[in-house]
């Protein structure tokens, strides 16, 4: 009665099935039987009119109190006794399981297997027991694979294992089930049970293995994409920003401010971000800052796999950013302290830096200047003119802490006068 | 019935009403420094309702965004924030004081024939802790915390700061917790009347004697569990988080060995207001009224050794879950005891179905469901698959809401008489019952299906073939909601305006809370009450004692 469960993919599912359509059937049957009991006396013994009538006085009976103490126990007995000898079984991996090494991270898995292949899905060969050996590297998060009907913790500092055998080749739902902070219910992944053949196939080719590379690169990229602070001025869902939206960007065809055309290829995203003044797309500010040196070649990679998978047939949640249009002028004969608003405005400053207090990317600029700041390596500093100098120059020296390293060099771009205009600037912000 | 008030030599203010302990005193001040457990019970209510509502708020907003799959109004960390903040006010703050702070502070007393309890202004100071705790957690409010009201290490160490002021807070209301416990003990221990002996007392003052115990011994833990997490935090020694050498799953056996006999400090209570209600409204007396009391103290104790059912799949050993799950057990046998004994003071009763008496026999529904999904949480095998699914949220919800919760509303209307000397609108009282059972069922049976088909709790979002479930749950949320505030402001309505006498004891019951006029004077009873008979004598003339 009342089976709602997934596919039974595993032989435990059968199993687990089959106890808790016993347990609802008990469990029906004894409310129904109740409750009927409780509306059947509220009928039959109900004042009529409001007429109250005569009552017996009935304290108890210790042949029911013994009945109804006993047959529940009894029931407990036989639907924890499967309950436990069925967990047993859970418990109990069998010796000729192969191992796959399991890491949870928030937010995603990885997999890693005997012949040291990685894979960001699951995958494994039908009708072959497979143990898992997981650990996290951060938090608490948990293993759910609700069509093999098991589940377990992943825990920091351990391992914790769990087994099964599917029994169907299929594709199914991962869930991680501890909750670990912002995008717990985006940890998913999937368990693909594969044939014998195709199972071997995919554990010993190295292109497949490549193929899944690419899509890890995906995840990396996405991960980057928050980390290196590209949303704050990148969209994911079409609106325009400080720059152009990555929705649907790679393979489209922008107009450069220089008038020429171009599509946007794995070429022109690598010129963009180590030169993005080289090629700015028609309407938007030459604002963006130059991230030689900050982002790797490897990287690299993984932000173009992650913009082409940017096509549009998955929706994306964006993150808020404001958009702030930059001016080129110059303004050098301005009073430092205005001198310094127009460069903090030129230079798009206030879309990692806001002015009201407000945490965007990095620390608000509101009050900033004289404040202490705690940095990642631990140390504490007041905020001087030395220390926004350098913070600008050479960011990745003095981070403060809670704050992503995001944040560009601009050595070169700026002169020591415009340093001190800036410094001015800060200054007057409290 | 209404008997004259004169009957009891009572004094009259200058505009004729009969003294009582609402208008011995008036003005704000005699009310903050009153030590009457009626006004402390009375300004317990205000406050915990209060955050009933702010909880109430918190769980609309979760159940809106989850209407539709993806996002959509909240974001996932403000998704987060919002059950963090609906499961730490709900329980901190309503309903772990719940009964025992309102109606039990208000009762216990009348109910053993007592002037006040055994120390009054230790009762007032426990008050004046739950607001200060309650202040912290609302500032803590601005620097929100999105831990889950569990605190599971190692997250609430790596996350907003806010969980410092959070737990501080939890800290401080379990010290009005364990000065309320005891202040109950003693006085069921001391104060009772002449001739009330043990087994003459009504189950709810059992209920809230056995709660009092648990909060006593249990919720020191959850204070020291705090204190390590702060420690932690705050000055870096590795307790739980495994990467400065602790261990995360310490932290869970340190919540739960709290947290779990918590459950019973919320719903023992309730048990107790049942068992008075179905009496007085079938005028039976309690069937095995013994049994109803062994099986009260029985799940206070068994409370205790329970805790690791939470965490069968924490990486425990399988030996160590196997016996939790074997003890866990002996909770459900001594509650479907209880259900049993309710259902049979009916038999044969004259039943009248005043708006309590529904709410008791909804609950008898309520809890059977609760009681039989807690059986699926207890076999191994099951528990493996359903544990932090919504199973395991509709599961609680019917224990907490189904049980607790309604169990304080029943005792609110039961007792609305008795407090306020007045009689509510019984019409919009009933349509509130409706939409209340009707909601809360509808809101929860999906989330059983939910959790059989998988989903997974805390979730933000989730795969598409859910959302059908879910949005029928919300809309259900909805009027479940209604019909709380319906229900509330039909009584606050009542309490401020209503015209409608109620009399002495519009429901004939034999309690001796009934037996001095409504509302009480000061000092509850005129002359220290004698007992000489049993609570629930319905259905006899003569004297007699315990069965």
């Amino acid at each position: 009665m009342f089976q709602y469960f997934p596919e039974q993919a595993s032989d435990f599912a059968e199993k687990v099935d089959w106890l808790n359509s016993l347990v609802t059937d008990i469990s029906v049957f004894f409310t129904v039987a109740i409750v009927g009991t409780m509306i059947y006396f509220a009928i039959k013994y109900r004042r009529r009119n409001g007429v109250d009538h005569e009552t017996p006085h009935i304290e108890g009976s210790l042949l029911l109190e013994a009945l109804w103490t006993i047959v529940p126990s009894l029931i407990c007995i036989v639907v924890g006794g499967l309950g436990y000898v069925y967990y047993d079984e859970m418990r109990n991996v069998p010796p000729n399981a192969r191992t796959v090494n399991v890491q949870g991270q928030k937010w995603f898995w990885s997999f890693e297997y005997e012949n040291g292949k990685k894979s960001r899905e699951l995958v494994v060969e039908v009708n072959e027991p497979v143990k898992l050996m997981m650990t996290s590297r951060d938090t608490l998060h948990s293993f759910f694979i609700p069509a093999m009907r098991v589940k377990t913790d992943v825990v920091p500092g351990q391992y914790t294992f769990q087994w099964f055998r599917p029994i169907k080749t299929g594709d199914y739902q991962v869930f991680c089930t501890e909750y670990c902070g912002k995008d717990h219910s985006a940890m998913l992944t999937r368990l693909k049970v594969l044939p014998k053949v195709e199972y071997q196939r995919w554990l010993n080719d190295k292109s497949e293995e490549e193929a899944l590379a690419r899509m890890d690169r995906k995840e990396i990229g996405a991960q980057l994409y928050s980390a290196k602070g590209c949303n704050a001025c990148h969209s994911l869902d079409g609106s325009p920003r400080v720059g152009p939206s990555f929705l649907k960007i790679f393979g489209r065809k922008e107009k450069m401010s220089d008038g020429t055309e171009v599509t946007v290829d794995e070429q022109y995203i690598r010129t963009s971000i180590y030169e993005p003044l080289k090629q700015v797309v028609q309407g938007y500010p030459p604002a963006m800052p130059n991230y030689q040196g900050q982002i790797s070649d490897d990287e690299m990679l993984s932000i173009i796999a992650y913009l082409k998978s940017l096509d549009g047939t998955q929706p994306v949640a964006a993150p808020a950013a404001t958009a702030v249009a930059a001016v080129a002028e110059d303004f050098s004969k301005l009073p430092p302290a205005e001198w310094g608003k127009k460069l903090f405005t030129a230079k798009v400053c206030g879309t990692c830096h806001s002015l009201d207090g407000s945490k965007i990317v990095g620390p608000t600029f509101k009050g900033l200047y004289g404040r202490q700041e705690k940095l990642v390596d631990g140390a504490t500093i007041v905020v001087d003119d030395a220390y926004i100098k350098r913070s600008i120059l050479k960011p990745m020296e003095q981070v403060v802490e809670g704050y992503p390293p995001a944040m560009p060099p601009y050595e070169g771009q700026f002169n020591d006068a415009e340093l001190n205009a800036l410094v001015e600037y800060l200054k007057t912000i409290k | 019935m209404s008997s004259d008030s004169h009957a009891h030599g009572a004094k009259f203010t200058e505009s004729g009403e009969p003294i009582d302990y609402l208008n011995c005193a008036r003005g704000i001040k005699s009310w903050l420094t009153s030590v009457d457990h009626k006004r402390i019970g009375l300004m317990y209510l205000y406050s915990i309702m209060s955050f009933f509502v702010i909880g109430g708020l918190a769980a609309l907003a979760v159940r809106s965004e989850l209407a539709k799959a993806g996002g959509q109004y909240l974001t996932a960390e403000q998704y987060n924030i919002a059950f963090t903040l609906h499961g730490a006010i709900m329980i901190f703050l309503f309903i772990v004081p719940g009964i025992p702070a309102t109606m039990g502070n208000f009762l216990l007393p009348l109910m053993i024939g007592a002037k006040d309890v055994a120390f009054p202004r230790l009762n007032l100071f426990s008050l004046y802790i739950y607001w200060l705790g309650a202040l912290l957690a609302l500032i803590a409010l601005f620097n929100p915390i999105d831990t889950g009201w569990t605190f599971y290490a190692p997250y609430s160490l790596q996350t907003s700061s806010g969980v410092i002021l959070m737990t501080l807070a939890a800290f401080i209301l379990g010290f009005s917790s364990i000065l309320t416990g005891l202040n109950f003990i003693v006085t069921v221990h001391k104060l009772r009347a002449p001739g009330m002996t043990w087994f003459r007392l009504p189950v709810f003052v059992w209920a809230t004697y056995a709660t009092a115990i648990i909060q006593t011994l249990a919720t020191p833990v959850v204070g020291i569990t705090v204190i390590l997490l702060l420690v932690e935090r705050v000055m870096g020694i590795g307790i739980f988080d495994p990467a400065i050498g602790g261990d995360p799953v310490l932290f869970q056996h340190f919540f739960w060995f709290y947290s779990h006999p918590v459950v019973y400090i919320m719903v023992l209570p309730a048990f107790g207001v049942v068992g008075e209600i179905i009496p007085v409204f079938s005028k039976k007396p309690l069937f095995g009224y013994k049994a109803v009391v062994f099986s009260t103290i029985a799940i206070a104790g068994v409370s205790f050794i329970v805790w690791a059912h939470h965490m069968f799949v924490s990486g425990i050993s399988s030996t160590t879950a196997k016996v939790f799950s074997v003890i866990t057990f002996f909770v459900a046998i001594p509650t479907a005891v209880k259900v049993f004994n309710w259902v049979s003071t009916m038999y044969k009763g004259s039943i009248r179905f005043d708006t309590p008496m529904l709410y008791a026999m909804a609950f008898v529904f309520l809890f059977m469901v609760a009681g039989t999904t807690g059986v699926y949480l207890a076999i191994l095998a099951l528990d493996v698959y359903y544990h932090d699914t919504y199973f395991v949220v509709a599961h609680f919800h019917y224990t907490i809401q189904g049980g607790a919760v309604i169990g304080l509303i029943a005792a609110l209307h039961f007792w609305f008489p008795k407090m306020s000397g007045k009689m509510y609108n019984e019409h919009v009282a009933k349509i509130a019952w409706f939409l209340i059972i009707v909601g809360f069922n509808a809101t929860f049976i999906p989330q059983f299906i939910l959790g059989m088909e998988g989903m997974p709790r805390r979730y933000y979002d989730y795969p598409v073939e859910y959302q059908n479930l879910h949005t029928v749950s919300t809309v259900f949320a909805f009027v479940n909601a209604f019909g709380y505030l319906l229900a509330l402001v039909n009584l606050a309505y009542a309490a401020r305006f209503g015209k409608v006498k109620a009399g002495e004891n519009p429901y004939d019951s034999l309690s001796i809370e009934w037996k001095t006029q409504s509302p009480p004077i000061h000092e509850n009873f005129e002359t220290t009450p004698v007992v000489s008979d049993w609570t629930y004598g319905y259905g006899k003339d003569i004297p007699h004692g315990a069965a």
